[in-house]
């Protein structure tokens, strides 16, 4: 930057007085001494905060944090009004509310419309907001900033000001601003000296060049808006500028669609021939259908599985899982299922009760193709449920029909009497 | 400039007050200890151990807080804090002291008193025996932490590690007063970093140990940070307490100035702040995830007296203390920050009541065990007790340096200190 012209070179005006000082103490008693004095239009300028300053120049205790609270329970009292308003109030009954500004009423996860743990953390961040905004902004208006510009600049002297010197500057518009007598007061304050703060007349107009550029800067400015104001009535039938593409246009296969990769334009490729999936190696007729020389087997794939206490838990529990809604837990046709079908009627076809003597007669390669391939209405499991799984339910069918026919001749002898003196449960208490 | 003050004329030693209310303090804790031990014949042995551990984890809280405000001043390199650093220094020194005291909770542990299984009934040994009716799946889950041989082995370490650094800090504290050596203050604050990972850890597992496992089906990740937000604001209020005595009683007039009452008195209330954050975080997510086994915890607080002593702490531990605490001018005024700092003394204490107390007799019910006058007062007692005898240590360590650490290189910045 240029020096500034002194103010022997131009004639300015005089603005008011600054005094330099040394020592923030120095500052702190001129500073004194210019408030007893009776100045109101002054300020003191120092590189760092001095401590007492403000006592010295008789400056009465900030506003703001009345301000920051203020702001914080509107905050507070919005975040509030905002949550209730928005969730709670019956829109119903503030019917004379256009729709589009009524609240919506979401019930979330079971909870009461307005809720105060739900609603404190939008309390609480909306509190901080309006504080640490207030806070900003109300400090920035007490200190009278932005202040762009301030005559003192001019003086090269008080360029320290940022470094190492303290200075106090008194205003021209002072109502005690007297130009001799207040220059002498200063010099009397003992500071390194006194100085004029001279503005000098600034032209009526910003230079030619900042204002072509401005011209200029102005009219690409209006391009944008000018051709989204064109765009809102014009017609046309090309597709809209898809601006964020994502993944949006890209080759990819579309399920029921053509394509031109291959040969037979299908996108999904049939299996290779001879192809056998995981798993899928159904080679064994008798554990994979059940059937064994066209005729259901009678025996379990003992050569496959285990028929121990382990197989027939599990089939418990899948027996619990797939045909217990319907035959029920004990096999007995009467699951909730058909509990609720035959409440209802209408041709409703009930599960087998598994107990009768024609499913007790059948060998168990029957039950397990039944339930391989369903049959009436019950729908077919053998793509639910494993086929391991399905011979421990066969295994599981067999244990309920055994038991459910069972005599006290079945009971260990040491038990029997025991057993006698229990009341008999009720079929829905049964595991 | 306001002139730095002039510390030379000042009573920088407890002298003659120390040995007397050190004699008071020790007959004190050994009769409520014994009034505790008579008064349980008829409220049975385990009220008697809620209570004791309610005494013991409130004061245990306010060493714990001494000792993270020495090490955090140490971490900043702070110089306001200077003339008031030796009182928390003499606060964390009753580490040694409060593990004799830990005995009574952890012999009769490892001797299987019945008292202990009602408190901790993660000891019942039937709950993890699979063919007992009692099998507890969930704690048998968590019995490879909650045993008592690993309790035993953590409390020690607990111990060891805070006897061991609070000693370490102190020691090199009170060396400076006769060297004034500045490497001192160097070697200190280096050691504060690995001490500040420490304490976090050996704290937090504290208040899973004593605290959490009082219900050992509910757990809380933030549980550690909620009883270390409970000891800091006690431990600053406890400060700002002993400040206020010491200068009544003609002791470091000068050194101890309206800043650092004004400091303190920030502490408290940004403390109290924090407390009620982690409070509320922690209430929240279980009252929004409304998980059974999360809820329980709070549903038996919410019933009969644990739902006024709940409102109590919301109100009292909270909203009172912030909106008193929030000007400056209480806080910079000896008076008010004294009441205020006694009211969270007295709000603190109910925390930990509140934490230790509402239990269920049976762990799979959801009502409170009737808790009567007596039970408060058995809780009274023992932290009468056992703040004796801490009380008795602090004052051994207090009477035996300076009160003021006189020779910390910071000490000028700490006599200059002034708040904007």
């Amino acid at each position: 930057m240029e020096p500034h012209a002194t103010p022997q070179d131009e004639t300015g005006v005089l603005r008011g007085y600054i005094a330099e000082f040394e020592t923030p103490g120095q500052l702190i008693d001129a500073a004194r001494e210019v408030r007893e004095a009776g100045y109101a239009r002054w300020d003191s300028h120092s590189p760092f905060p001095v401590h007492g300053i403000d006592s010295a120049m008789g400056i009465r205790m900030t506003i703001l944090p009345w301000i920051v609270m203020a702001a914080g329970v509107t905050g507070c009292l919005t975040g509030l009004g905002l949550q209730w308003y928005a969730n709670a109030v019956d829109s119903e009954a503030i019917g004379f509310i256009p729709t589009f500004l009524q609240g919506y009423n979401y019930l979330v996860s079971g909870k009461p419309y307005f809720s105060l743990p739900a609603n404190i953390p939008v309390i609480f961040e909306l509190t901080i907001l309006f504080s640490a905004l207030a806070a900003v902004f109300g400090m920035l208006v007490l200190n009278n900033l932005p202040w762009l510009y301030n005559p003192v600049f001019n003086s090269e002297r008080f360029r320290r000001v940022t470094e190492d010197r303290f200075f106090i500057s008194i205003d021209g518009r002072d109502p005690k601003f007297d130009a001799s007598g207040t220059e002498t007061f200063l010099a009397s304050l003992g500071g390194l000296g006194v100085e004029g703060v001279i503005e000098f007349p600034s032209p009526a107009q910003p230079p030619l060049i900042l204002r072509r550029v401005g011209l200029l800067a102005t009219l690409v400015l209006l391009i944008p808006p000018a051709f989204i104001y064109k765009a809102w009535f014009a017609k046309t039938d090309k597709p809209r500028i898809h601006i964020v593409q994502d993944m949006d246009n890209q080759e990819k296969f579309r399920a029921q669609h053509a394509t031109a990769l291959f040969a037979d334009h299908r996108a999904m490729r049939p299996p290779i021939d001879g192809t056998v999936a995981r798993g899928e190696m159904n080679d064994d007729p008798h554990y994979n259908t059940g059937i064994v020389d066209n005729a259901f087997a009678p025996a379990m794939p003992l050569h496959k599985i285990t028929v121990d206490a382990k197989l027939l838990q599990r089939g418990r529990e899948r027996f619990n899982i797939y045909c217990a809604p319907c035959h029920g837990r004990t096999a007995d046709g009467q699951g909730t299922v058909n509990i609720r079908g035959t409440q209802r009627g209408g041709g409703w076809v009930a599960p087998a009760n598994l107990h009768d003597d024609q499913y007790r007669a059948r060998p168990v390669g029957h039950i397990f193709n039944t339930i391989s391939e369903g049959i009436r209405t019950m729908p077919p499991y053998g793509d639910i449920i494993p086929t391991e799984d399905r011979w421990a339910i066969v295994a599981y069918v067999r244990a309920l029909q055994r038991s459910h026919y069972s005599t006290i001749d079945d009971v260990r002898p040491e038990l029997r009497n025991s057993l006698r003196e229990l009341t008999p449960l009720q079929p829905a208490e049964q595991e | 400039l306001a002139a730095t003050p002039d510390i030379s004329s000042d009573r920088l030693h407890i002298g003659d007050l120390a040995p007397g209310l050190g004699g008071l303090a020790r007959i004190v804790g050994v009769a409520g200890l014994l009034a505790a031990l008579l008064l349980s014949f008829k409220t049975g042995q385990e009220s008697f151990f809620r209570g004791y551990l309610t005494g013991f984890l409130f004061w245990l809280s306010i060493a714990l807080g001494a000792f993270f405000f020495v090490i955090v001043q140490h971490a900043t390199k702070a110089g306001w804090s200077v003339t008031v650093r030796r009182i928390a220094e003499n606060f964390s020194m009753g580490f040694g002291w409060l593990a004799v005291l830990a005995l009574v909770i952890v012999l009769p542990m490892v001797f299987g008193f019945d008292a202990m299984h009602l408190l901790f009934p993660w000891t019942q040994p039937e709950l993890v025996d699979e063919t007992s009716s009692h099998y507890d799946a969930i704690i048998h889950g968590k019995s490879g932490y909650l045993n008592v041989p690993f309790f035993v082995i953590r409390m020690v370490a607990y111990f060891a590690v805070w006897i061991w650094l609070s000693n370490f800090f102190y020691n090199r504290s009170t060396r400076q007063d006769q060297s004034g050596d500045p490497k001192l203050t160097l070697e200190m604050q280096a050691r504060s970093y690995p001490a500040i990972v420490l304490y976090a850890f050996t704290q937090t597992f504290l208040a899973f140990d004593l605290l959490m496992s009082l219900a050992p089906h509910w757990y809380s990740t933030m549980f550690g940070v909620y009883y270390f937000a409970g000891s800091t604001v006690g431990f600053f209020a406890v400060l700002a307490i002993t400040m206020y005595w010491l200068q009544s009683a003609g002791r470091v007039e000068r050194s101890i100035t309206n800043e650092h009452y004004h400091d303190v008195g920030k502490w408290i209330f940004a403390f109290v702040v924090f407390w009620a954050y982690i409070a509320f975080s922690q209430y929240m997510l279980i009252w929004y995830a409304n998980l059974p086994e999360e809820t329980s915890y709070y549903i038996i607080r919410q019933q009969g007296p644990w739902l006024n002593l709940s409102l109590v702490l919301l109100f009292g531990h909270f909203f009172i203390p912030f909106l008193g605490l929030i000007s400056r001018i209480p806080k910079r005024g000896r008076q008010t920050l004294l009441i205020g700092a006694v009211w969270v003394v007295v709000m603190h204490w109910c925390d930990v009541l509140w934490l230790v107390q509402p239990h269920v007799a049976d762990h799979t019910s959801l009502v409170p065990a009737p808790f009567g006058l007596l039970d408060l007062l058995q809780a009274l007692l023992c932290t009468a007790g056992v703040g004796g005898i801490y009380l008795w240590a602090v004052l051994r360590h207090t009477g035996a340096h300076a009160l003021v650490a006189q020779r910390d290189p910071r000490l000028a910045e700490s006599l200059a200190f002034e708040n904007f």
